[in-house]
């Protein structure tokens, strides 16, 4: 019985298949079916794992795209091989994100010039070779963080002073660079104001754990801790706790995704005193690709930034329920 | 006598390594306020302890497989699964069995997910004549798969509530416990290697695979349980992550196997099998856990603490090799 059903979906989802391949109309309603490819960097990061569940469902809901999700695994190479497969393909619309920026700037070339309509997410490539792209800016996230956390002080203070701890992302990553930088900008006007300590802990909450346990140690006053992401906030959060010091201390993150493992949760439980949302952008990406599949005369802007979203206790619940898939 | 002495050197050598770093540490150490040396208080050193007790269940088991002439790659990716089994059965399970026993459930099953990957492990070197260092580099990228799988690619957050997966966390991240666990295995495993039939058996086909087959030892069923004993305790380091971490995240613990190996060797394990101790691993352990305390109290910049690590890898092993005098070294 099980057998059967699943070699009748098999069938169908193949012969499903092989009308996209046909590029034409679908048998049974008579629609037009949409391919769409999404060549993602990089699925084992639970930020694109949001990103593809949240496109999936976005296509799904549509009811005449079919996705396809391909896995760059972290490697520009592969990423780039991958695409060159879905330019033969020949999708109604391609999605890139992209892993590293100059090395994939030829490769959208190819598929712009194979007339496929190419969605840039995120990062910027070198030429603008796509029809759109869409734009998260995290220097303005890291000077949000950065007036935040000020803002913070001063409460607390009644005057701009401090002592920060700088959790950072993996060293040289476009998000690491522009998070330091964007906060560093808002810092620098308060003299009062000290980054007291800056450790590498590479995305990771258990890096961020052990990297606090020694600058614990180390730093007897800490006002605030910065982390890049929530996770590494999230793991200086357990090791202040261990020391018993997590009371006196203000933990910020980046990133704010939904479910029970994301910042926003987070917020909720009162272990972040404050995340910021970085747009997910697939959803920008689709209403901007919809537009493009289904309106003939429509021409995208070249660029489109998303704004980000600060989360905290005031708003978590609500924006909990917005990005929780 | 002489022998004697000799051995007793060798011995003195590779503690001799950890003083040396330790007096570093003292050495180098910032100080607090009131003038005391950050890294000599009682809660830095118990740290460093409790840090190097999940790298430092690994290199157990990874001491026991490099005795056998081995390697195991995949302890870091069955670390992560590890991990992941744990934070699934706490939170997505539902039992009758109250807290105890759920957690009891879920340290269960991680365990005994990670000793059939060694057992796998085992069976394929054994059985298919393939090398270890190609199998477990096999099962390093498949494990990592399965652990991604399994989870969808995202962490598995245990929670800050009152439930049984914050239970978990807040119970298994307890220093004292951490610290107990890691010289409990320890003893044990250093008892097995020296006391029992196996633990010479380990070593003896490490030595000379072919003597040992000569001998009429049993090689296959003794190396698939090394390589069984190896995926358990690296599910013990990831019972341990999960908790301390509060969360099962399928990328945890990338590159563990190099410094699990990096423990052993420096703890004077040699890689071509048959030579080296438990207690040695446990000294090459804290030798690598207080290295990095050291250079991160002092707030090292990261890139330069990975060039300091590898000179100091080598300054370590190559001060165990260093003989008493020429004439030692034309005995042995």
């Amino acid at each position: 019985m099980n057998h059967q059903v699943t070699r009748r979906s098999a069938v169908a989802s193949l012969a499903a298949m092989l009308a996209s391949c046909g590029g034409g109309a679908n048998k049974d309603t008579g629609k037009k079916q949409f391919f769409v490819a999404f060549s993602q960097c990089n699925n084992a990061e639970p930020y694109r794992a949001a990103q593809n569940e949240l496109l999936t469902r976005i296509c799904s809901r549509s009811g005449d795209i079919r996705l396809s999700i391909s896995d760059g695994q972290q490697d520009t190479s592969k990423q780039i091989a991958q695409i060159e497969t879905l330019i033969l393909q020949k999708p109604d619309l391609l999605i890139v994100a992209p892993n590293e920026r100059a090395p994939l700037t030829a490769v959208m070339g190819k598929a712009m010039a194979a007339g496929i309509p190419t969605i840039c997410l995120e990062r910027d490539i070198v030429e603008p070779n796509y029809s759109a792209y869409v734009a998260c800016d995290n220097y303005a996230i890291g000077k949000m963080a950065g007036q935040f956390i000020v803002d913070q002080l001063k409460a607390r203070y009644g005057k701009p002073r401090g002592k920060i701890v700088e959790l950072k992302g993996l060293l040289g990553v476009e998000a690491q660079i522009n998070r330091h930088g964007g906060a560093h900008e808002v810092f620098e006007q308060y003299p009062d104001i000290k980054v007291v300590h800056e450790a590498v802990a590479d995305w990771l909450q258990s890096k961020g754990r052990e990297r606090m346990l020694e600058i614990l140690r180390a730093q007897p006053e800490i006002d605030v801790v910065y982390g890049h992401n929530d996770p590494m906030a999230v793991g200086a959060y357990l090791a202040a706790q261990e020391l018993g010091r997590e009371k006196q201390i203000i933990f910020v993150g980046v990133d704010g995704l939904g479910g029970p493992a994301g910042g926003i949760k987070k917020v909720m439980d009162g272990v972040l005193a404050a995340t910021f949302y970085y747009p997910l952008a697939v959803d920008k990406a689709m209403e901007i690709g919809n537009r493009m599949l289904r309106e003939p005369g429509f021409k995208p802007d070249k660029k489109y930034v998303l704004s980000s979203e600060i989360i905290t206790k005031a708003n978590a619940a609500e924006m909990y329920q917005k990005l929780t898939f | 006598m002489a022998i004697d002495g000799r051995r007793i050197f060798a011995r003195l050598q590779s503690v001799l390594g950890l003083a040396v770093i330790f007096l570093l540490a003292v050495l180098f150490s910032p100080k607090s306020g009131a003038g005391d040396r950050i890294f000599l208080e009682a809660g830095n050193l118990t740290d460093i302890l409790r840090q190097a007790a999940e790298i430092g269940v690994m290199a157990l088991g990874m001491t026991l497989v490099i005795l056998n002439a081995g390697i195991d790659l995949s302890v870091g990716s069955t670390l992560a699964l590890a991990a992941t089994v744990t934070a699934m059965v706490l939170t997505r399970w539902k039992t009758d069995l109250g807290q105890a026993g759920h957690i009891g459930l879920a340290v269960l099953a991680a365990l005994a997910a990670c000793a059939a990957v060694g057992a796998i492990n085992g069976a394929a070197i054994v059985s298919l004549r393939i090398q270890p260092f190609i199998v477990t580099l096999a099962t390093m990228i498949g494990i990592r798969g399965l652990a991604r799988r399994l989870t969808d690619n995202t962490n598995i957050d245990l929670g800050f509530g009152q439930d049984v997966a914050s239970t978990f966390a807040k119970t298994g991240s307890d220093k004292t416990l951490v610290v107990v666990i890691f010289a409990t295995l320890a003893v044990v495993c250093a008892v097995i290697l020296a006391r029992t039939v196996f633990g010479r058996r380990v070593k003896a086909i490490g030595d000379n695979e072919r003597a040992a087959l000569y001998a009429g030892l049993p090689i296959r069923r003794t190396r698939i349980w090394v390589y069984t004993l190896c995926g358990l305790l690296s599910g013990v380091a990831g019972v341990l992550h999960a908790a301390q971490n509060h969360q099962g995240n399928p990328n945890a613990g990338i590159s563990y196997e190099l410094d699990a190996i990096a423990a052993a060797v420096i703890g004077g394990t040699s890689l071509m099998g048959g030579s080296g101790s438990i207690g040695g691993t446990v000294v090459g352990t804290l030798i690598l856990g207080v290295l990095t305390n050291m250079l991160r109290l002092n707030n090292v910049d990261s890139n330069t603490e990975l060039m300091l690590k590898a000179v100091i890898i080598i300054a370590a092993v190559w001060i165990q090799q260093i003989r008493i005098s020429p004439l030692a070294r034309r005995k042995t």
